[in-house]
């Protein structure tokens, strides 16, 4: 498992407390990129004007710290390519009865 | 903490601000069907008369202006991504409103003190006009502009032309002036109240919310702009060609487009749903989807209003004052109560501790099986009360407001353990 991997494991953990799903397995997470100081994670989120918005955001800010706590942590949050529901895994897929 | 988080908290207002709003309307709701059980044998007859007025502007006023401030607060900085032009003055927008509805209702009871009517009047305008200062000044600012926007504007729009309506109404009652018939004019204050206050600012938000709740994606929004322009078109229409003579012809050409408008709104909804991921229904969608079916029903009850003479035959009037009011307003809001105060309430209280300490998800903020039981009670009470009023039966009608008043109950259980959790 390489680092990217891990990270994605950590980010598991960042539920949309209104889907009841996470955000890896809703396929929000576009791309991670690592450097020597920071984690930058490039992600969307189902639709725009989300009012999570702001908590998402954070506790994936907070997912990374916890897993480089000597690293900074930066969210890009983007809207190009558009999230669709194809981006979803087969698991999430599956617990919302497509 | 980033620089993109820094910005997106800060579109979103104060807490207190939101709850503020949804507290006096919860209230309203427990008074309106309280009230309603009190006076129901004053109810059935004829609808202008004073404890029908009083009721009347509980519900319009107390519960569902006042839950429509407080959510439009909440939404449009997040939905337009900009910050609320001004915190203070919806703060002191919430006291003056307060104070104009619970005047207005003292004086529709005690009929008699006219200048106190004028007085309340005049407070719920200047709350509303600041209200749409607030309002127009945050939208300024408006970047993106989305369907929803539109619909919102336009909804500040109509707001305005009720209240200053409403205010000559409230003249003309006490100081005789308005040459048209007081029922012509008061049926264009219910319905510019209605559909272009009430039905815009629903239409709109339904736009922004039904997707997201139920994650539908990959539809054309087509058919929801031409119902934008149908029914603004149509509705200031109406408006102006009522002060002329010899114009039934254009008020119904007019009425005919507003209903079409409100289908093309409908079928959008009903496009949305279908390309929902989320099949299941929740208890807030269950409620809202059957709201939209109410407002099929009570479309076409107002389409075949504009044709028959419904002053004179019995009930009617209540009839669909009373379908509009619970069997579509009341619906729709309760559900999307359901979904939005537990959101609040759990982004308020438990947003920062995620990850430090176990945090419920938004369905366990309140009893699941209590809301569904409210929605049977309430769907019940809607159709109990419009049988019993075709029927002018005082039993029936007691029956259905008891039945309502216990939903009333159910809801502020509900909302109550979502505040206190």
């Amino acid at each position: 498992m390489n680092n990217n991997d891990k990270i994605m494991e950590a980010l598991k953990d960042v539920i949309d407390p209104e889907i009841g799903l996470n955000i890896v397995d809703l396929g929000l997470i576009y791309d991670i990129i690592e450097t020597e100081k920071e984690i930058t994670v490039t992600m969307t989120l189902t639709t725009p004007g989300c009012p999570m918005h702001t908590s998402i955001t954070q506790w994936v800010e907070t997912a990374v710290k916890q897993f480089a706590p000597f690293k900074s942590a930066k969210v890009n949050l983007i809207w190009d390519p558009l999230w669709s529901p194809d981006r979803m895994s087969s698991e999430a897929k599956k617990q919302l009865g497509i | 903490m980033s620089q993109l988080n820094s910005v997106t908290s800060a579109y979103a207002p104060p807490f207190k601000i939101v709850a503020k709003y949804f507290i006096a309307a919860i209230f309203s709701f427990i008074l309106l069907t309280g009230l309603l059980l009190l006076f129901y044998k004053d109810i059935s007859g004829f609808h202008f008369q004073p404890k029908i007025l009083a009721i009347t502007h509980i519900a319009t006023l107390g519960w569902i202006t006042m839950i429509i401030f407080g959510a439009l607060f909440q939404l449009i900085p997040v939905v337009l991504e900009v910050k609320l032009y001004s915190e203070k003055l919806a703060e002191m927008q919430f006291w003056i409103f307060l104070s104009g509805v619970s005047g207005l209702v003292y004086s529709f009871l005690n009929f008699s003190d006219r200048e106190f009517m004028i007085a309340s009047a005049i407070l719920l305008n200047i709350a509303m006009f600041i209200f749409a200062f607030n309002i127009i000044a945050t939208m300024k600012n408006v970047k993106k502009w989305n369907i929803t926007g539109y619909y919102l504007a336009s909804s500040i729009f109509f707001l305005i032309v009720t209240a200053i309506a409403g205010l000559l109404l409230a003249i003309n009652l006490a100081y005789p002036y308005i040459k048209t018939n007081h029922l012509n004019y008061l049926n264009l204050h219910a319905h510019v109240a209605f559909i272009g206050w009430v039905t815009m600012v629903i239409m709109g938000v339904s736009f922004k919310l039904i997707p997201m709740f139920t994650l539908s994606h990959g539809y054309s929004l087509k058919t929801g702009k031409a119902a934008f322009w149908l029914i603004n078109i149509s509705l200031l229409g109406i408006s102006t060609v009522m002060h002329y003579d010899n114009t039934t012809i254009l008020f119904y050409i007019f009425s005919a487009l507003i209903v079409v408008g409100i289908y093309f709104f409908l079928f959008q909804m009903l496009f949305i749903f279908k390309k929902r991921i989320r099949k299941k229904f929740d208890i807030g969608i269950k409620y809202s989807a059957t709201a939209y079916l109410m407002l099929g029903l009570t479309t076409i009850l107002g389409g075949v209003l504009t044709v028959v003479d419904y002053e004179n035959i019995k009930n009617l009037t209540l009839i669909y004052g009373y379908i509009i009011i619970f069997g579509y307003v009341s619906l729709l809001i309760v559900g999307q109560m359901y979904k939005i105060v537990p959101f609040l309430v759990w982004y308020h209280k438990y947003s920062s501790k995620v990850g430090l300490e176990k945090v419920p998800m938004l369905k366990d903020m309140f009893n699941d099986k209590f809301a569904h039981i409210q929605y049977y009670l309430m769907l019940t009470a809607v159709f109990a009360a419009l049988f019993s009023l075709a029927l002018n039966t005082d039993i029936g009608i007691l029956i259905s407001f008891i039945i309502m008043f216990l939903s009333s109950i159910i809801f502020l259980y509900n909302m109550t353990t979502i505040f206190r959790k």
